[in-house]
């Protein structure tokens, strides 16, 4: 929790009610803005002190549980779990668990979080099972198919053709791939705009989230990575010991190689660059980005925020100093019933890659994914052609919806890709072979 | 749709199939079987029967494993008992476990678990026997002596055993302190103690720390327990004054930790007025207006807390929901002293209006000339009663109408937030600091606030807010509005002037109760005689 001493000392002084002398409140005003307004003058130190970092002390939670008390707690919580596998609920048996799935499960709160708990576990299990069992068919088929293979070819007296993996074409590995795209990243982190991906919010996201941030900022970088024209993208107030960095050293074991082209600050970043060019996006505020500025560094938090709702990235930006913007997600999208306007980290880095190139918003934002975007005018004009058409066409029993299909999309096909519409029924318009020119009249339906 | 699912679910398992927040997101019913086989299990096999041969039971196991990728060897045994569940059943079940008795591999506990809760079920409706009671007592002692600490389920199952035995229930109360290693104990396991404890002519102290507990815990008692009560009240030839306070210390409980008991509970308190015509009399009523019961013409009492629990609630307000450890997330520090200087200046007020809940109130999407309007003629309505308002709202409401800002303005105070800023502490902030006879005007429950003061401090909140609050129900079409005021008078069990206890019940019983604003509809008027 970014537990700033100061405001909080204030806001306790007049719970207290005490007079606060005004000249004390501009003072810790001023400090708070001192260095912004000195980090002009000094453009060019390369000192930029952090007026917030503070050593983190370790929050205890109590006394600390007992190795008896623990060794108890487990095997109560062992009998629990295969006493509720008898009785048929969603827990796998007892020899599927591991020593790390229990000291996960010692270290949940409730009952119920661990029911859930063994739930996905089970569920893993049941995958697993059901893997292995198509694994076993799979090879059963193989065997069939080579014994058949191989009595056919005894048998055929003719030569025999195939090419057998041989082929003109030079095999590309992926490590080529790779290291082509890691060459260009090295050449980003020389020139290309930067851009923070904020690590900060470890204590704020439970374990699940913390995975599933972990995730999405892997997929920041390799779309980055991918992209071409990457940004020189800086991971700051990273916690090498919180869930959410150790998960993605799990998919990116070389994180920390000093030659592997990612950037793993433990510092923040006002830090590492002057806060007049930092740019905090958040969604909780009310300017919008209108342009992009290549010589602003922007911000995104990296936090997944599923169960919180509380605005953190802008109560960070505001203690900070810094200015701050969201995405122009309103005037440019029309947004459906589907699952709010939250996107993802990586979403965020492709729609800030594809505004760097084109400086385009509609563009950029093709890579909100379309499920959560409804588009209204073209759906009702859709249908109303289509009904005008429709009845006609099916009394020729003539397909035309992929023609419909390529009027409306010819007026929104762009240079990246058609857009995909919305699924559409399509009534009366399967072709019957049984009944085609059969002479008799097709029943309608009645609904 | 998926509600006739699960409480069909809830009938064939006897009630005991506990409801997991999984369930209600997948189909899919656990530790059971979809439902059009299972009537088909039933009818062949378990409806009319009372034992089935070995081969039967053989068969019916094996379709069991072949028909359901989820039930396996492990969990049939334990799925088939819970299967069998209702009170006819009872030696059904235990011809299935002396079945898997005598194939030599034994039932295991989950199985007797579940045999146990059978026996419970039965119990409610006919007395056991000896054998049968003796049959509970020795698988009880095998399951406790299997391990030192049982998990919450099997002691919850032999909670269930041990109480449907008549000498034996005193054993089940460790259990429960058991049950608190792992979570905290079932609404089940609480209620069938209580239950107990109150059948029994010198246990009611034991039943009563029970009940207390459970409330703590936040559960809910079920309607056993009082039936119980009630039921022990009216077979007893007690004495009028013992009679008399057992009613006063159910009625206080319940007014204490503001139950709202089930119409069951309500029909058995009519009941006992009935037989004991002389001790209690038991009517349903009506509540009138300015809160007036029906029937005894008496008045409840007002809702107004005591000055006590108001201090308590002022000073922890602004520490608990507004800083809450960081001041930035909700405001800032220079915000919040303006805010207070300007409270100092101008309080004390009659009301405090919220103004964007106000203007929003008839739709989000309407001209800001509309919204400042409505604002305007909801400060009027206060205007004409001669009262003071504070208006709070945010920057932006400076572009609103000119002509009715003006009005505004000059007839009440009026504080603008940052655009950013919640502006619902504030509001309540203020009327806090006015004093206990400050209402104000907004139709937002308030539940985060409520939950963000603790769990002591709810309740006083809660009655200070449905002594407080205005809510504009809406504007009609020729520019009057309809202001829906605050509810002065108590809406839990509580005694009136004259000393008529009023009791309000709702119609089925809900094991998680939200917090309603609502007037009960249902009232009971219980006049104690002395």
């Amino acid at each position: 929790m970014l537990k700033t001493l100061r405001p909080w000392r204030l806001a306790s002084h007049m719970l207290k009610g005490c007079a606060i002398p005004a000249r004390r409140v501009s003072d810790s005003f001023k400090t708070f803005d001192g260095d912004n307004a000195f980090a002009g003058s000094e453009v060019n130190s390369k000192k930029f002190s952090n007026p917030f970092a503070q050593a983190s002390p370790a929050i205890s939670d109590g006394p600390a549980e007992t190795e008896e008390d623990r060794g108890k707690r487990r095997k109560v919580l062992q009998l629990e779990a295969d006493i509720a596998h008898q009785e048929g609920r969603r827990v796998p048996a007892l020899e599927f668990f591991q020593d790390h799935h229990w000291d996960h499960v010692l270290s949940l709160p409730t009952k119920s979080a661990r029911i859930k708990y063994y739930a996905f576990l089970w569920q893993i299990n049941m995958k697993k099972e059901a893997e292995r069992r198509k694994k076993a068919q799979r090879a059963e088929d193989t065997e069939r198919r080579i014994a058949d293979m191989r009595k056919e070819r005894e048998e055929n007296t003719h030569i025999i053709y195939g090419l057998a993996h041989t082929s003109m074409f030079l095999r590309i590995y992926d490590t080529t791939i790779n290291h082509w795209q890691n060459n260009r990243l090295t050449r980003a982190m020389q020139f290309a705009p930067k851009m923070v991906l904020d690590c900060s919010y470890d204590k704020h996201m439970n374990n699940r989230e913390a995975s599933y941030a972990a995730k999405q900022l892997m997929l920041c970088f390799a779309e980055n990575r991918l992209n071409d024209e990457p940004f020189d993208l800086h991971y700051c107030n990273a916690q090498l010991e919180g869930k959410c960095m150790q998960n993605l050293k799990r998919y990116i074991p070389t994180m920390l190689n000093p030659e592997f082209p990612m950037n793993v600050h433990k510092q923040c970043f006002t830090e590492l660059f002057d806060k007049q060019n930092l740019v905090y996006l958040t969604p909780h505020c009310r300017e919008d980005l209108v342009t992009y500025n290549p010589d602003d560094i922007y911000i995104v938090g990296a936090m997944v925020d599923t169960m919180n709702n509380e605005p953190l990235s802008l109560a960070k930006a505001k203690r900070l100093g810094l200015r701050m913007a969201r995405l122009p997600l309103d005037r440019y999208l029309q947004w459906g019933s589907g699952s709010g306007k939250s996107l993802t980290l990586n979403q965020m880095i492709n729609i800030m890659l594809d505004l760097k190139k084109t400086g385009n918003w509609d563009s950029a934002l093709k890579h909100v994914p379309r499920r959560k975007v409804v588009d209204m005018d073209t759906q009702r004009r859709a249908d109303d052609s289509r009904k005008a058409l429709g009845t006609r066409a099916r009394k020729l029993n003539v397909r035309i919806d992929h023609l419909l299909d390529f009027e409306e999309e010819r007026r929104h096909t762009t240079a990246f890709a058609t857009p995909q519409t919305l699924r559409q029924r399509k009534e009366g318009m399967e072709f019957q072979l049984d009944t085609w020119a059969a002479g008799k009249k097709k029943k309608k339906r009645e609904n | 749709m998926y509600n006739i699912r699960l409480l069909r679910q809830l009938r064939w398992f006897g009630g005991h199939h506990r409801l997991m927040a999984s369930q209600h997101k997948r189909p899919q019913l656990l530790g059971s079987v979809p439902s059009d086989q299972l009537e088909q299990l039933k009818s062949n096999y378990f409806a009319r029967r009372q034992e089935l041969s070995g081969d039967e039971w053989q068969s019916v196991r094996h379709s069991l494993i072949e028909g359901y990728k989820h039930i396996n060897d492990h969990n049939v045994d334990a799925v088939i008992l819970g299967v069998c569940s209702g009170p006819q059943q009872l030696s059904l079940a235990k011809n299935y476990v002396d079945y898997l008795r005598s194939t030599g591999a034994g039932p295991n506990a989950a199985t007797l678990g579940r045999l146990l809760r059978v026996y419970n079920t039965a119990y409610h409706t006919r007395p056991l026997s000896e054998a049968e009671q003796r049959e509970i007592l020795q698988i009880c002692d095998s399951l406790q002596a299997a391990h030192e600490t049982l998990d919450a389920t099997s002691c919850e199952q032999v909670i269930h055993g041990l109480v449907a035995t008549t000498e034996h229930w005193q054993r089940a109360l460790p259990l429960l302190e058991m049950m608190k290693v792992t979570s905290t104990p079932s609404v089940s396991a609480y209620s069938a103690l209580a239950e107990k404890a109150f059948g029994q002519s010198d246990q009611a102290e034991e039943a009563w720390r029970l009940l207390e507990e459970m409330t703590l815990a936040r559960k809910q008692p079920r309607c056993e327990v009082y039936l119980a009560l009630l039921n022990r009240l009216a077979q007893e030839p007690a004495a009028t004054s013992s009679l008399r306070v057992e009613l006063e210390r159910l009625l206080q409980f319940l007014e204490r930790h503001n139950i709202l008991v089930s119409q069951k509970v309500a029909q058995r308190l009519l009941q006992l007025g009935q037989q004991l015509p002389q001790q209690l009399r038991v009517t349903a009523s009506r509540l009138g207006p300015l809160g007036k019961c029906q029937e005894c013409r008496q008045h409840l009492q007002p809702v107004a807390i005591s000055d006590e629990e108001f201090r308590q609630l002022s000073e922890c307000f602004l520490e608990k929901v507004l800083i809450r450890g960081d001041v930035f997330q909700k405001s800032t520090p220079e915000e919040m002293l303006r805010f207070k200087q300007y409270v100092e200046k101008t309080a004390p007020y009659d009301c405090v209006i919220d103004g964007l809940n106000v203007a929003y109130s008839t739709g989000a999407k309407k001209a800001p000339q509309q919204l400042a309007k409505l604002l305007a003629t909801v400060v009027r309505h206060f205007k004409e009663r001669h009262k003071r308002v504070l208006v709070l709202g945010r920057e932006h409401m400076r572009k609103w109408s000119k002509s009715a800002m003006h009005y505004v303005q000059n007839n009440a105070s009026l504080f603008l937030t940052n655009n950013l800023s919640h502006d619902d502490p504030f509001l309540l902030y203020a009327t806090i600091r006015s004093g206990q006879e400050t209402d104000f005007f907004s139709r937002d429950l308030m539940r985060t606030h409520a939950f963000l003061l603790g769990a002591e401090l709810k309740p006083i909140f809660r009655r200070w807010q449905q002594e407080h609050q205005f809510s504009l129900v809406t504007q009609t079409q020729t520019g009057k509005i309809i202001v829906k005021e605050p509810i002065r008078h108590r809406l839990s069990v509580h005694q009136a002037e004259g000393g008529s206890w009023h009791v309000p019940y709702c119609d089925v019983y809900t094991p998680n109760p939200t917090d309603s604003f609502d007037v009960p509809e249902h009232w009971l008027c219980l006049i104690l005689n002395t």
